[in-house]
């Protein structure tokens, strides 16, 4: 059940992420404001550095929603592209049609 | 068409600002402010994943409703009885301890 590990992961850096969100805005803003001094910004930079690494936004990954595949998702529908198909055929995601012509 | 100086277009976009209450920038000095202006992007990333509903965690939710969990209390008699005729997991190395292995490697060697 590997899959569903990563998923927990997952689930786990978006709900640190957002706890965390506000403060590293307002340490960015320092961060990189160029009207305040380089001390200041510098010590900004320190204090983002000292972020643990799963409060970056860039480390959450938008999985399959059904099966927690990582790859070749449509993020339209948060599925990955087997699950797409199935979903489709039996016509579970709205305006999706099977090509044919 | 006549060509108009620098100065009177700079003093027009410092108007401009004032009227439409922007913040006159003509050196494009970065000041961080779109990190301020960017919408939080937290609250939409928790939504991702559909909510699951388990057993286990709708008896946590509403322990006033007197569910049990029939499933979890059999495991944990099974491992009751396991721990009773002695087959139960072996107790976990504390920091700084050598582990079991070792412990017996030494008393036989």
């Amino acid at each position: 059940m590997h899959i569903r590990t990563r998923v927990l992961r997952d689930i786990k850096r978006r709900s640190t992420v957002q706890a965390t969100e506000v403060v590293r805005r307002a340490y960015l803003y320092v961060a990189r404001n160029q009207t305040l001094s380089p001390q200041i910004r510098h010590q900004a930079q320190l204090q983002l550095n000292t972020f643990p690494k799963d409060t970056r936004p860039a480390t959450v990954k938008n999985r399959c929603t059904e099966s927690g595949r990582g790859r070749g998702i449509m993020s339209e529908f948060g599925l990955c592209r087997f699950q797409f198909r199935l979903k489709a055929r039996r016509s579970e995601l709205a305006g999706v049609q099977k090509a044919s012509w | 068409m006549a060509s108009i100086a620098c100065s009177r277009i700079n003093a027009i976009n410092r108007l401009r600002c004032s009227i439409f209450q922007t913040s006159y920038n003509p050196t494009s000095v970065r000041t961080g402010a779109k990190y301020l202006r960017a919408r939080l992007r937290g609250p939409s990333m928790v939504k991702y994943y559909p909510k699951e509903i388990s057993i286990a965690k709708l008896i946590k939710e509403f322990p006033a409703m007197g569910w049990v969990n029939h499933a979890e209390e059999q495991r944990l008699q099974d491992l009751a009885n396991l721990k009773a005729r002695g087959k139960g997991a072996p107790k976990k190395t504390k920091k700084g301890e050598p582990s079991r292995r070792a412990k017996r490697k030494r008393k036989s060697g």
